[in-house]
């Protein structure tokens, strides 16, 4: 009985070539792989300078209040972080988008330390509405940017004169009538079923179990953003009021050797004091007095200091 | 013999495959210079637009403008006491506040003079200017005060990377 062996014989070039082809293709789809997501990072960091960018002009100047829209190329995740360390702390924005239906890694994070952006911690959107408005405590601090997505809408109910006054600024999700049952409630002073109450009187806005306070401009930033966004905001631009004070003292110097006394050098460095050791919006309470004894000492000045 | 052969197509295959890898690592390289070159020049472009942006807004900025401080004047007019005061308010500068390279105004009449602001210690950069209207309160012999404006160029300039 004889057994006749018969084998599958591959040349040893053969054998050579077809792993060596395997570790190419390897590499090559390796190497695809990660230039797309590095590429993808990129886009998500420029997205996030460009619309820093963007935002320069919204600072609104010598208008009071405006709004517009921001339209990205694709669904775009915008991420709103705030930091109060240093002077000025800081405002960063991290951006995702969507391709092939997955959400990609956010891109670098760009920081900046000129603006106050009033959101939740993550926008989600395509058009994204953007109400600006002059921020003075009681000289102008700065100009407050509020983000909003369209897919959150709200509904303002009871609204008073003065926010009525400002419905021709407001984004298309903002609504005074005709609201759709998934919106968001906003009960001005009296209201059932509300999602954020707002008294106008103690100037507080409660939500989600936490009570936010405001001074008069601040009305609107508290309503559309997180509360943990809202005070930090609100404590760097507590920070900078004390910079822009020490620098109101200086200038008083300055023009009081030029013969003009402004003469609100004690209340600048006691407002200059109390700005910078603001903790939360509730110091608000405190501050608002000497805030508005200020601004008439100022306006009673024949060399007004702003 | 048969070993010799073998041998020999090891070396072959060997030879090939290092040449294939370089081949790959040059092309990988020669990409990767390009897309950085095409990197500095787009965070130039991105510096220059932030740059024009923040000198659009700098003149009506709290830190510079004159507010309701003057009578006349009020857009894009700039604070003369308010700016010399700011130039030694280090915290400004320490942290960058505004992001840029540098800040200058040129006083350019009736008199002219310059005034630095800010300036880092970039090698490059490249500036952008605009007209505003320089005021600051003065005094007359008989005890008035008065707003003296005078035409200035406000300048901003931002970090150019080298390509």
């Amino acid at each position: 009985m004889s057994f006749k062996k018969k084998g599958f014989q591959v040349s040893f070039s053969w054998l050579f070539a077809i792993i060596a082809g395997i570790f190419i293709l390897f590499l090559a789809i390796y190497i695809s792989v990660k230039v797309i997501s590095n590429q993808s990072y990129e886009v998500d960091t420029t997205t996030a300078k460009e619309i820093e960018i963007l935002l320069n002009p919204l600072e609104t100047g010598f208008e009071e209040k405006s709004s517009t829209t921001m339209t990205t190329a694709t669904d775009t995740r915008i991420y709103n972080h705030c930091y109060t360390f240093g002077n000025f702390g800081e405002q960063g924005l991290q951006v995702a988008q969507k391709s092939f239906g997955k959400w990609s890694d956010a891109g670098a994070e760009i920081k900046f330390q000129n603006k106050y952006i009033f959101s939740n911690e993550i926008i989600e959107g395509k058009n994204f509405y953007l109400f600006s408005q002059k921020f003075e405590y009681p000289f102008k601090v700065a100009d407050l940017i509020i983000l909003l997505s369209p897919e959150k809408e709200y509904c303002f109910l009871n609204a008073p004169e003065k926010v009525l006054d400002d419905s021709e600024v407001f984004p298309k999700n903002v609504k005074l009538i005709d609201c759709s049952s998934d919106a968001v409630r906003v009960c001005f002073d009296s209201g059932s079923n509300c999602d954020i109450k707002v008294n106008m009187f103690s100037e507080t806005v409660e939500k989600n179990e936490e009570k936010l306070y405001f001074s008069d401009e601040l009305l609107y930033a508290a309503i559309f953003s997180d509360e943990e966004i809202y005070e930090c905001q609100v404590k760097r631009l507590m920070k900078r009021a004390s910079e822009l004070s020490e620098l109101y003292l200086k200038k008083a110097v300055l023009v009081k050797q030029d013969g003009c006394d402004s003469n609100v050098d004690g209340e600048l460095t006691q407002f200059a004091d109390l700005t910078e050791d603001f903790e939360s919006s509730e110091n608000f309470r405190i501050l608002e007095r000497f805030m508005i004894e200020l601004k008439d000492k100022n306006d009673l000045s024949i060399c007004r200091l702003w | 013999m048969v070993n010799k052969k073998a041998q020999l197509k090891i070396q072959q295959m060997a030879f090939m495959l290092i040449a294939v890898t370089l081949f790959f690592i040059l092309v990988g390289l020669f990409v990767l210079g390009i897309k950085l070159s095409g990197l500095k020049k787009q965070a130039n472009i991105l510096e220059d637009e932030s740059s024009l942006a923040i000198l659009s807004k700098l003149a009506n900025s709290p830190e510079f403008s004159c507010g309701e401080a003057f009578y006349s004047g009020k857009t894009n007019c700039v604070d003369e006491a308010k700016i010399l005061a700011l130039k030694n308010k280090k915290e400004y500068f320490e942290e960058n506040f505004w992001g840029v390279a540098a800040i200058e105004i040129k006083k350019i009449y009736p008199e002219k003079k310059s005034i630095v602001i800010y300036e880092d210690n970039s090698q490059s950069k490249k500036y952008n200017s605009n007209f505003v209207n320089l005021c600051k309160k003065q005094v007359d012999s008989d005890g008035n005060v008065y707003d003296k404006c005078e035409i200035a160029e406000l300048l901003v300039a931002s970090k150019e990377n080298e390509i």
